[in-house]
This record gives structure tokens, sequence and C-alpha cells, in this order.
């Protein structure tokens, strides 16, 4: 689905990103993880074209990304791509219900009232009715966050990309962002996230650790649920290498 | 203090735009204020200068024909509040018969009148403000004429009647203080006493002018009644001190009025901006405040460093504003200078506009320190957490249906939740587009032909003055021979004019000037009631009106010929002409008591005015005939001329300051709404939906604000013009709009500014990048 072929980004002198290349196919659950500072978010922000790339290219669904105007990027993450971000990041001049179906009414693929429907049904699935009328400010950090992954997911996008989702968020309502991710991925929907936190990576099944701008290693997980310890001895050996190898 | 330079020096760098912006405000403010006082200074230094060494009289009265010369001095030698009186000889000569480069002044609606240098007071002075002497063969102009005719000295000048023709050589351009101004319709031209007596013996009427000076303390409308009860010679007009400085400052002053009040809308538009860029930028340094009071840093200097910036930006906007106001004022103030030179008093305009800025840099610098303060207040952990004191700004509903206009509803929803952010462009917008109106309005309202109405005249295309004549009825009946005949001539009506007395509120005994004659042929537009229509009505002019302590309805006690006689007031009207000061009655003066006809009237249509005009000056001779829209012109075109260069500086100060505003503004919101642009441009919003939105909050709120600055151009303005006239006799004033200027392209030429402005100001949007707009 994404093809992410020897991608690098450069600020002034400094490689942000080197020379990364790994492909995340349909119904994939990425985890990306690694130190502060090795540029996770500048490749989750490169990947969905929201950040200009200095070499290499990103192929979705075979189109070049890279090569697309900025009109033309915009709408391909409208109707292609979903986002959420750390800090819900949402408009505060809009309800909580007008925030998730601004991006359906702006696609215009459907009618203002299945676009509306969606809404209502994605926020009963994410266990956030009630709120619908709410100013932003007005709802937990938990809920808002649900709010976004609505949002993100109002114009059935075919991926969906998440920077630190449980990030900011207290455990319980990390525990109801994390079921409702793994809820959607087995329901077929491709997902990409950025995480400091081993439960969320531990849902993905693959997860990339980068360092320094590069993918330092790369684990698929098979089967089971509980991936917790798995992932924590890889990160441990990951650890050992890095200190010793230098990965 | 180095530290607090260099903090100052990095904050400009890093603020360039927004800091270059407010600077441009805070130097036109000073500017304009400095510019306005230098002109007050110049003309009150000016008209000081010329009073002081002309020695103008108090009391003025003129007389046509003859006067006992005896009585006359018994008179003043019996008056103890008489310091000094003389009587000035005027020699009136037909406009026609004076000739200067092969055409005659009859075009001209002034009186003029040929004099010799008087002897104790009321000097004419040349061009150096010395008294002017002038040598047989030579002549001295009023000054109206070398600005009208662009006559200078060694020109000549040539007066003719019949087959008599003497050449006078310009010697001297002639201040006035008496008759300078457009607004005085009388021009004294000074020649030898050889030359005068040579010219009495074969043109011209002797028109004589009673002057007086008085001690101080006395009082001048004392002198008028003995004067007047005494019979001596009063046929024609009287003038008084309080007159001739009325004129002045109506004719020299109301340019430095219209600059000071353009000057005080400025400084309202940058206090407004300074408050406004003060809290934005102080909102985003609370963090760092917060950071200097955590390690305990004192209060008054956190705000020193804040206002370190403030005060330097004042202060030299107060400098440059200074400097630049001289040329500019020196600009605007050439015509006082040239009718009544530098004056006494220099200093005046350099010291008023020095105490202005002053002023100015003072307000700024206390609103800064208290805005500055407010914002202080907070506690350390509000200000770590940027906690802003601003309340919940809520939220819109998208549509239930539809999408279509997806920039407009955001761009109308964004603003309706952010419209306290938008209020002070608003107020800029609209002192912007008053700004450009009002200067406008008064300009076309005093260039209309319609402005007669404020004149005490109806609207008509000729007028005929027959004044000051022996004989007066002669003139009257061949002119109305003639108008009756002429099929040209669609209508007319006469006029007669004398004096009666009243008593004004003070219980003192005043004479007016009354009009009889038919107000329904020529009607005016009244104030209050209507023109008289039964014998007993009276109508009052406006000032006339406040002077006797009279309403519509009142009745009103006039006495003449010793009789009383009582009226009802009918109505109030405008009337800047005879110091504001006449009525419109059915009194049917004495032959002996008529001071002057004057005849109104309108051609056919399809006639030529000019054309017949011409033909009615070869008919009658000794009328004056002026064509009425001249008479506006002539009187007002100096006034006329300066308020058109107001206006075009007003046009692109107003449109410097728009473009400024609203530059200002985009980085201001740009700077605050950056999380929500990344947002949008992550949702699918294109960088143009963007611009596009931005551009629509900004072009609703100034097009609301062109129409709030409309209306308050047509009613607030018209309170101001009328305040600045009230002074003449005009208390309240129908401003007249050009529509196509005031409401077509007035407003589109802002709005296209606006738009330019607009695309160019949010291209920067192009270069956000929505990580580090979602990652700061």
């Amino acid at each position: 689905m994404i093809k992410i072929e020897q991608i690098s980004k450069s600020f002034k002198d400094t490689k942000v990103l080197n020379d990364i290349s790994f492909e995340i196919k349909k119904g994939d659950f990425a985890a990306v993880m690694g130190p502060s500072g090795s540029g996770k978010s500048t490749l989750l922000y490169s990947i969905s074209g929201m950040d200009s790339i200095s070499e290499g290219r990103v192929m979705f669904e075979g189109v070049n990304i890279t090569l697309l105007q900025e009109s033309e990027l915009s709408k391909f993450r409208l109707t292609k791509m979903g986002f959420v971000f750390q800090n819900a990041q949402m408009l505060k001049n809009l309800s909580v219900f007008d925030n998730i179906i601004l991006p359906g009414l702006v696609a215009k693929k459907e009618s203002a009232e299945k676009i509306r429907k969606r809404a209502s049904k994605l926020m009963e699935q994410m266990e956030i009715t009630g709120i619908e009328n709410r100013d932003i400010k007005e709802v937990s950090g938990g809920q808002l966050q649900r709010a976004s992954i609505c949002r993100a997911m109002i114009n059935n996008p075919e991926i969906l990309f998440l920077d630190e989702p449980t990030g900011a968020l207290n455990s319980e309502a990390t525990d109801q962002v994390l079921e409702i991710l793994k809820n959607l991925n087995q329901s077929g929907m491709t997902i990409m996230t950025i995480t400091h936190d081993r439960r969320v990576a531990a849902k993905a099944k693959k997860v990339l650790y980068i360092r320094d701008g590069q993918v330092a290693a790369c684990k698929e997980f098979k089967t089971g649920d509980d991936r917790v310890l798995e992932l924590d001895n890889w990160l441990k050996g990951l650890q050992f290498l890095t200190t010793n190898n230098g990965i | 203090m180095k530290l607090l330079l260099n903090l100052v020096r990095k904050d400009f760098k890093r603020n360039r735009v927004i800091t270059t912006a407010l600077a441009v405000f805070l130097i036109l403010s000073a500017f304009f204020m400095s510019g306005g006082l230098r002109v007050t200074g110049i003309m009150i230094s000016s008209l000081n200068g010329l009073n002081k060494i002309a020695v103008p009289p108090e009391y003025v009265q003129m007389h046509k024909g003859k006067y006992d010369e005896e009585a006359f001095k018994d008179f003043v030698e019996k008056q103890d509040d008489i310091e000094d009186a003389l009587v000035v000889r005027m020699l009136d000569i037909s406009n026609g018969h004076i000739v200067y480069k092969g055409e005659s002044l009859e075009k001209c609606l002034m009186d003029n009148g040929f004099v010799t240098q008087n002897e104790k007071f009321d000097y004419l002075l040349d061009q150096n403000n010395k008294i002017a002497v002038v040598q047989d063969g030579e002549i001295g102009v009023p000054v109206y004429y070398a600005e009208d005719l662009n006559i200078k000295t060694g020109d000549i000048i040539t007066l003719r009647d019949g087959n008599y023709q003497k050449e006078f050589k310009v010697s001297a351009i002639i201040r006035d203080s008496t008759m300078n101004s457009a607004l005085s319709y009388s021009k004294r031209f000074l020649i030898s006493q050889n030359d005068q007596d040579e010219l009495a013996l074969h043109m011209g009427e002797w028109e004589y002018c009673f002057e007086f000076l008085l001690y101080d303390n006395a009082s001048i409308t004392v002198l008028e009644n003995t004067y007047m009860d005494a019979g001596m010679p009063s046929n024609g007009v009287a003038v008084t001190a309080g007159i001739f400085n009325m004129i002045n400052a109506f004719s020299y002053g109301l340019i430095a009025i219209v600059i000071i009040a353009i000057s005080i809308l400025l400084i309202t538009m940058s206090v407004l901006c300074l408050s406004y860029i003060i809290r934005a930028t102080m909102a985003e340094e609370n963090h760092s405040i917060g950071e200097m009071k955590a390690i305990g840093i004192p209060g008054k200097e956190i705000e020193k460093i804040y206002q370190m910036k403030y005060i330097i930006l004042a202060l030299a906007a107060a400098v440059i504003g200074y400097l630049a106001s001289i040329p500019f004022g020196d600009f605007f103030s050439e015509t006082v200078i040239r009718y009544c030179g530098y004056g006494s008093s220099q200093w005046m305009k350099w010291v008023f506009p020095f105490v202005g800025v002053v002023l100015l840099s003072l307000f700024v610098m206390f609103r800064c320190h208290r805005i500055i303060r407010r914002n202080l207040k907070s506690t350390v952990m509000e200000l770590m957490r940027g906690e802003e004191k601003i309340k919940k700004e809520g939220h819109y509903s998208l549509p239930s249906k539809g999408f279509k206009y997806r920039n407009l509803i955001m761009a109308l929803g964004e603003l309706k939740c952010k419209w306290k952010e938008y209020f002070v462009i608003f107020l800029i917008f609209v002192f912007s587009s008053f700004l450009i109106l009002l200067p406008m309005n008064m300009n076309n309202t005093i260039d209309n032909p319609t402005f007669l109405t404020y004149m005490g005249i109806g609207e008509s295309d000729i007028r005929i003055d027959i004044q000051y004549s022996e004989n007066l009825i002669e003139q009257k009946e061949a002119a109305m021979a003639y108008l009756e005949k002429d099929s040209e001539i669609d209508r007319y009506a006469v006029y007669q004019n004398g004096y009666v007395q009243s008593q004004n509120v003070d219980g003192e005994w005043k004479y007016i000037r009354v009009q009889n004659g038919d107000n329904s042929i020529f009607p005016l537009e009244y104030l209050e009631g209507n023109a008289p229509e039964e014998n007993n009505d009276m109508a009052l002019s406006y000032m006339n009106a406040i002077d006797l302590g009279k309403k519509v309805g009142d009745s009103i006690t006039v006495t003449y010929q010793g009789k009383e006689l009582i009226f009802r007031v009918c109505g109030i009207y405008q009337d800047i002409t005879y110091g504001g000061k006449t009525a419109k009655a059915a009194i049917d003066f004495d032959i002996k008591d008529i001071e002057g006809y004057m005849i109104y009237m309108d051609v056919c249509d399809g006639i030529d005015i000019d054309k017949k005009i011409a033909e009615m000056r070869t008919a009658l001779p000794d009328s004056k005939i002026t064509p009425v829209n001249e008479f506006v012109f002539q009187t007002l075109s100096g006034i006329v001329e300066n308020m058109s260069l107001v206006e075009g500086v007003a046009i692109v100060i107003s449109l410097l300051l728009t473009i400024l505003i609203t530059i200002m503004f985009l980085q201001l919101i740009t700077a605050r709404e950056h999380s929500a642009i990344a947002i949008k441009k992550a949702l699918g919003f294109s960088t143009q939906d963007i611009r596009i939105q931005l551009g629509i909050r900004i072009l609703f709120i100034q097009f609301l604000a062109i129409l709030v600055g409309t209306i308050l151009a047509n009613t607030l303005g018209e309170v101001i013009f009328a305040g600045m006239l009230s002074s003449v006799g005009v208390a309240k004033i129908k401003m007249l709009v050009e529509p196509v200027w005031a409401y077509l392209l007035c407003p589109a030429v802002q709005l296209l500014v606006v738009v330019i402005t607009i695309i160019i100001g949010t291209k920067i949007i192009r270069t956000y990048h929505i990580r580090d707009q979602i990652m700061e």
C-alpha cells in the first residue's frame, strides 16, 4: 500500500532521516518507536505528505505523493488518509460533532446527512455519545482523543496515521484508545503510529525502531494478543545491541 | 540600560512588520497633530501681525452719497468711547471699467473701491507688512486679485470709461486687514491722492467708510446704536471687529481645524492599534514574563523592559512627525501668509506643534504603561501556563445541509466567535472610511451651487445687485423694465434691503438687516418653520435668532422710523453673509432707507447663462450682474482649493493606514491561529482555502466598517461640519454626497486595496508546514 523508498530529510546541515526504506501493506498495524529526536515524527509527517522530503520517494498505491502539488496533496490527505495527533488538535470554534464531520463535508463524497449519520455511529462505537454539542474545552482528554479518531475515520480513509495517540492520556483513557485501535485494525484498517508506549506498540503487527534517522531494527509479531513481554525482550536486546554494536 | 536597548533592538528585528506599521501610525498621528498646530500657530501669528501694523477699525459703517461732515465731526467729539475715527473716501468704480490684460473684471462679484493710504489707522500694507506707499501712476492691488488673476508688480491695470482711460503700474500687492478675505465683498485698490482726484472727475461714485477705534472695554453695540440714533450716514453695510475676526477665522482657520480633526482620528486609531498589539505580543510573552517573575525580577523592571520599546517608538514618531510637519504646515499656510504675512509671533509655529507632540507622546506612553501593567498582574503560574485572560470564544454550527460555500461558512462562523478580536480592525476601517469621506463630502458640499442655501439665497441662475447708489430707484426700474421685456427670462424676484432695530437677549438695541420681497419664487430651505407669508411674519437667520433669543412662534418687536412693529417669527434659516445676521419680512422701507435692491432670476431652459449675462451687462451697465454659481465659487474658492488638497491627503493617508492595519492584523492573526491553520491543512484544506477564509473575514469586517463609516460621515460628519461653520451662521448642514464617488468608487478602492494586501500578506501561509505548526 505505501512504499517508502530511500527517503532522506535534512534541516540545514543536519540529516534527520537518512535513507529509510520500508513498506506498509494493506491491513498492517505498524508502530514506530525510538528515542526522542530520532526522527519518528518527521518520518510520519514525511510519509503522509505533511512535510517535504529531501530525497527518495513515497509511493501510495502506486502514486508518487512527493511529486503532487499542494492542492492535490490536500485532496489526497482528505480522502485517503486519517490523522490523529498527540494533543487532539481540534478547531476550537466548532463543537465536538462539527469537528468530526468537517472533513466529510469538505470531501463532499457523500451527502451531509450520511456524513452526520456516520459520525453519530462512530461516536457510538467510540463510546462518546452525549458530548456532540459541547465545546472542545468542555470534554476530557480521552474523549477528545476518541473524537479525533472519529474525525480521522469520517471519510473512510485507507490508512490511519497516529502521532503519539496516548501521549497525553491517563491509563484508563489509554486503554480505551488501544481497544479502539485494535478493533479498527481487526476490521481491516491500515494503521501507522508513532509511540513511546510499549502497550501501544504491543498492539501493532510490525514495530520499526528508529535511531539517528535510520531504521535501526524491525520486528514483526506473528500471533497472540499480549505481545508486551515479547516486545520488552526485543527492546532490551535492541538496547544491548545499540550500546554494544552501535546499530 | 544597554541591556534594555539590546532587548528592544532584538524585538524590533523579530517583529519588523508590526513595529514598522505601528511606527507609521504614530508618525502620522504626530505629523498631523504637529502640522495642524503649525498651521494654527502661523495663522494666529499672521493675523496678529497684520492687525498690529494695520490697526483695523473696530466699527465700520459704509455709506454712499453725500453726508454732513460737520455733524460727523461733532458726533465723534461728543463720544467718550471713541479713541479715534476717520472717514475713508472710496471711489467705487464699476468692475466693467477695470481692465487687466485686455479683460475687464465684470465677472468678479467684488465691489472695488479706489482709496488713498489712511493716516491714523486701517493702513493698507504691502507684502513686507509695511505701510504701502504708491506714487502717481502707480496702484496697489488687493492680494485677492493678485491670487485670483495672477497679477504681479510691474503689470498694468487700465481704468476705462467712455473716452477716458488711465493706466496704472502695479507697484504693490495690498494686504487689507478688513477686506482681505474672499468672504468680504468689497476690495480696496490703493492709489495716490492726485490720481484719485483725477479719476473722480471722469468716473466712479463716492462711497465713505466711517471707521472707529474704541477705548478698551467700550461697547461696539452702544456705539452702533448711538451712531444710528444720531442719524449719522448709514445707507451701507455696518461691520464690527467681531465680524472681521469671524470671517478671517473661517477663511484661514477651517483648514487648520480639518487637519487637527484628522490628527485626532489618527491618534485614536494609533492608540487602538497600540492596545491591540501590546495585548497580542504580551500574550505571546507570557511564559518569559512568568519566568522573570519566578526568578524574582521586580514587576517595575519587567514593565520597563516592555515599555522601553513603546517609549522609543513614541519619541521617534514625535521627532519625525514634528520635523516632517514643517514643510506640510508651511504648505497649508501659504494662503494665510500671502494674505497676512508671517506676523510678529513666529515662535507659535514652533512651540504649538512642539507642545502638541510632547502631549501626544506622553499620552501614548501613559496608555502603554496602563496596558502593560494590567497584563503583568497575573500570577507566575497563570503566566507560565499561558492562561489568557480572555472569555470563552464559543463555537458556531456547520450547516445541516450542504457545504458548498465552505470557506464562506467557516470564515463567517469563525468571525462570529472571534468578533472581539476584530473589533479593533473594524474601528480602524470605520475611521479610515470616515477619513476619506468627511473631507470629500465637505468639499462637495461647499463646491456645489446649492451651498447658496446657506448664504440665505434660494437657488437661481443670475443675481443683480443695485446698491449704494443715489439713483437706486431708476436703476431698479430700468432693470425691471428690461426683465419684463426679455422673453428668455423665466422668472425673477426683486428684494429690497433695509435696517430696523430690535432688542437682543442682553436688552441692547441692535440694527438688523431685513430683506423684503416675494420669498415663494426662489424658496429657501428653512431650518425651522417657513418663509414669511403674512404681513406680520418675520424669518430670522440662525445667528440672529440666537442673538435675539427668538424661536419660531415667538413675537418680535422691531422699531422702524420710531414706530414699534410687532412680528411673529415664522421661520429660521441659515445665512453666512453679512456676519450671519439677516432677516426677511414684508417691511415697506422708505426710498431713503433702502440700502439696495437684489434681483434674482432664472433663465428659460436652453438659454446660455454666460451669454445672457454679457447681454444684460451691456443693457444695464450700472448694475452688478453675477452668475449665482460664480457667487459661491468666488466667495469660497480659496477654501475649496485647500479643502481639495486636504481631501487628497486624507485619501492617501487613509489608504496607507488601511494597508498597514491589514498587514499588521494578518501577521498577528496568523501567529495566533497557527495551530488552527495547521489543523485545517492536515484535514485537507488547501493553502488557498485558508487564505480565502482569512480574506473573507477581513473583507466582511471592512465592508461593515465602510457602511458604518459612510453613515457616520453623513450623520456625524454633518454635525462636525455644521460645528465648524456654526461661527459663521450655519446651524445644520445637509452634506451633499457625490454618490458615485462616495458609495461606489471609494468603497471599491478601499476594498481593492485590502484584497491586494490580503493576497500579498497571506502568501506566507504557503510556507507554513503543518508539522512545524502542530509540533510547536
